[in-house]
């Protein structure tokens, strides 16, 4: 079963994440900020990471420079699940290695395509 | 603005803050439990739609809707099979009233035979007689009587034999003429009854397996319906996501909006700039704040719908198809116990009407056994008229007596003739209706039976199948049945989670009022205070910290002083721009 790490500080947003995701069939893990997300990182193997931008201790942008710097984790889909839409944002998302950009909230049956997508 | 003024303001201001913190933590938490009671709803949810998934699979495996093809057949079957034994019934009735009226006749003609017995025998006893009398002459006219007498003894046992049987067969078929003419009726209204039975039956089925082949259209609306409706709930949820934010930007303004008003400035002029930089934050908050007490109401109200959508789930035909399945399981086969009623009932109808043939057959394979032997006789008698005329001649006058008796038998020949000939005339007519009958009789037949019993067998393999189907949807409805209570409590649970939300919007109303409180010893103390900021610069001031378009658009609708933005109008979701 392929698996997912879902970062997000707030615990609604991760449940509704973890949610959609393990009804499509993938193994959900949930970390609440950019450094929870790392250990796990250093710790487990992902498939793919869908991550918030604004938390504590390390922001999302900060987490995507940091698991690209990662050996063996170059090539990991990392999605940054945001409120933000802001281009400058976006931009910054793209250049720290992100593979896609959602503004919260997300479409359930949008991002399980993507990440079927992305996935496989 | 006194230094008091600026001191209570501040603290409104504090405690505004302080109280949209607590609300900030209660409403998450309260979201959380939103989120966790959904979770189970969705799968309860889930479990139900598995359930049905699973009803319609073995629905569509097991070709149930070809079942209704099965039993129009056997419906079809069963009223040909029906109508062909009414329609043979009143032929036979018809033919058997003829054959009563035969076997009358045969019986009567029977019975004059017994008549020319008794003439024979007397004509035996007078040759005797005469053999007496001529002595020694007539000694050759001896067997002329003793085969008179014989033939007499044999004609009275034959005859009493023969409408000893007719007699017995004239009132079985009678009984038969009276049995058939008064079932006929019987008949007509049970053909009828059936066919209007089977015409209710065959559109009850019909009716049923056009709502079950409807089912699996039902059921793949239903799943992309309750998939829109988790979807909403699960937009609804992330949108409280943006709604904290919102608040905590909120918070953060009013720290900023407490430093302004502190500030004393080194000049009055730039003291009033910062109470109206203050000012026009306190007014952006207040935008801020009924916008996102708009935005909960509207995701709170998202919530309910959707989850009101996933309820219904629990009422719509998907749940109803185990039911349904079942239904039409019993309709099934309750129509085929009554065909199959119908065809033992018709069976023993059957066995009677070919019992009462077969006694006509038995009487007629006597008539034709005495009837050969009849034409034996009338040719022995004639023989003997014959010779005996010839001998008398020779004796002249002497056996003028012999004679004359040999003339009576000539006579007696001569009518047996004509009787043998009516009786075997009768007996080919009741040969004839035999026959009718015989082919009339063709709708009791086996090949008959053999075409219902196809059609039967056809309908009980496809009620085999709806059994399987119907067994299996008993078992599932039980499990649908639990699974659809526990989401029908899961359902109040999530009502209930939400309806706490509801407080949330007295708690903004508060600090709605505290903010306005706090804004007005600003107009009071500078009523100018509307046109002394600079708009670029408040929104460069309060906007800084803002993460979403949304709030971009509340700022500048407090800054213009028009209404607040429409808020999104769907929470379907966004979708996933790729790098």
């Amino acid at each position: 079963m392929r698996r997912i790490l879902a970062v997000d500080d707030s615990a609604s947003v991760r449940q509704m994440v973890s949610f959609t995701l393990r009804k499509a069939g993938y193994e959900v893990v949930e970390a609440v900020d950019g450094k929870d997300a790392l250990a796990k990182i250093g710790r487990e193997k992902f498939d793919m990471i869908i991550t918030d931008l604004n938390m504590p201790n390390l922001d999302g942008i900060q987490l995507i420079a940091a698991v690209r710097n990662l050996a063996g984790c170059s090539f990991v889909p990392m999605l940054m699940l945001t409120t933000e839409s802001q281009a400058e944002k976006k931009d910054a998302g793209r250049k720290a290695g992100a593979t896609g950009w959602i503004v919260k909230p997300f479409n359930a049956e949008q991002l399980i395509y993507v990440v079927q997508k992305l996935v496989k | 603005m006194s230094v008091e003024t600026r001191t209570e303001v501040v603290c409104t201001l504090e405690k505004a803050k302080g109280e949209l913190q607590a609300l900030a933590r209660t409403t998450e938490s309260e979201i959380e439990s939103v989120a966790r009671f959904f979770e189970g709803l969705a799968g309860h949810a889930d479990t139900i739609l598995n359930l049905a998934a699973a009803i319609v699979g073995c629905v569509e495996n097991e070709s149930v809707s070809s079942a209704l093809l099965k039993v129009q057949t056997l419906g079809a079957a069963a009223r040909r099979f029906i109508g062909d034994r009414l329609q043979a019934t009143a032929g036979i009735l018809e033919t058997v009233t003829t054959e009563v009226k035969l076997l009358r006749e045969l019986s009567y003609v029977t019975r004059s035979q017994t008549g020319i017995a008794l003439e024979t025998k007397a004509l035996s006893v007078l040759t005797n007689i005469e053999v007496a009398r001529l002595g020694a002459v007539g000694a050759g006219f001896q067997y002329l009587a003793h085969e008179l007498a014989d033939f007499s003894k044999s004609l009275t046992a034959d005859t009493q034999e023969l409408a000893g049987h007719a007699d017995s067969r004239t009132a079985a078929i009678e009984e038969t003429r009276r049995v058939l003419a008064a079932e006929l009726p019987c008949l007509r209204e049970e053909l009828a009854r059936i066919e209007v039975d089977l015409g209710n039956d065959l559109a009850a089925v019909e009716s049923s397996l056009t709502q079950l082949s409807r089912t699996p259209v039902q059921f793949r609306t239903c799943v992309e319906v309750v998939a829109q409706q988790i979807a909403g709930v699960v937009a609804a949820v992330q949108a409280h996501d943006i709604t904290r934010q919102q608040m905590d930007h909120v918070q953060e303004a009013l720290t900023l909006i407490a430093t302004r008003i502190l500030c004393d400035g080194n000049a009055e002029n730039e003291a009033a700039q910062e109470l109206a930089q203050a000012y026009a934050g306190l007014t952006i908050q207040i935008y801020q704040l009924r916008f996102i007490k708009k935005t909960i109401a509207t995701w709170a109200s998202q919530i309910r719908t959707c989850v009101g959508g996933i309820l219904r789930v629990s009422t719509s035909d998907v749940v109803g198809i185990g039911p349904l399945v079942l239904e039409q399981e019993r309709g099934l086969s309750s129509q085929l116990a009554h065909i199959e009623r119908l065809e033992r009932e018709s069976q023993g109808y059957s066995g009677r009407i070919q019992r009462t043939f077969g006694g006509i057959s038995n009487l007629m394979q006597l008539l034709s056994e005495y009837l050969q032997r009849s034409k034996s006789v009338r040719d022995h008698l004639q023989l003997l008229t014959f010779n005996s005329i010839i001998e008398a001649s020779g004796l002249g006058t002497q056996a003028a007596a012999i004679l004359a008796i040999a003339e009576s038998i000539k006579g007696i020949s001569a009518e047996w003739s004509q009787i043998t000939d009516q009786s075997g005339h009768a007996m080919q007519e009741v040969l004839k209706l035999e026959k009718q009958t015989n082919e009339e009789m063709g709708a009791f037949s086996e090949a008959t039976n053999e075409r219902l019993r196809e059609a039967q067998d056809q309908t009980r393999a496809g009620l085999d199948n709806l059994r399987t189907a119907a067994a299996f949807a008993a078992q599932r409805a039980q499990e649908m049945k639990i699974a659809t209570e526990k989401m029908q409590a899961k359902t109040t649970e999530v009502g209930n989670a939400v309806d706490l939300l509801d407080a949330c919007f007295e708690r903004i109303d508060a600090v709605l009022a505290e903010l306005e409180a706090a804004r007005r010893p600003l107009e009071i103390d500078n009523p100018d205070v509307k046109e002394r900021y600079d708009a670029a610069e408040i929104e460069r001031l309060f906007s800084a910290s803002y993460t979403t378009e949304m709030e971009r658009e509340v700022l500048h609708a407090a800054l213009r002083g028009t209404d607040l933005p429409e808020g999104q109008k769907t929470f379907a979701g966004n979708s996933v721009e790729l790098f």
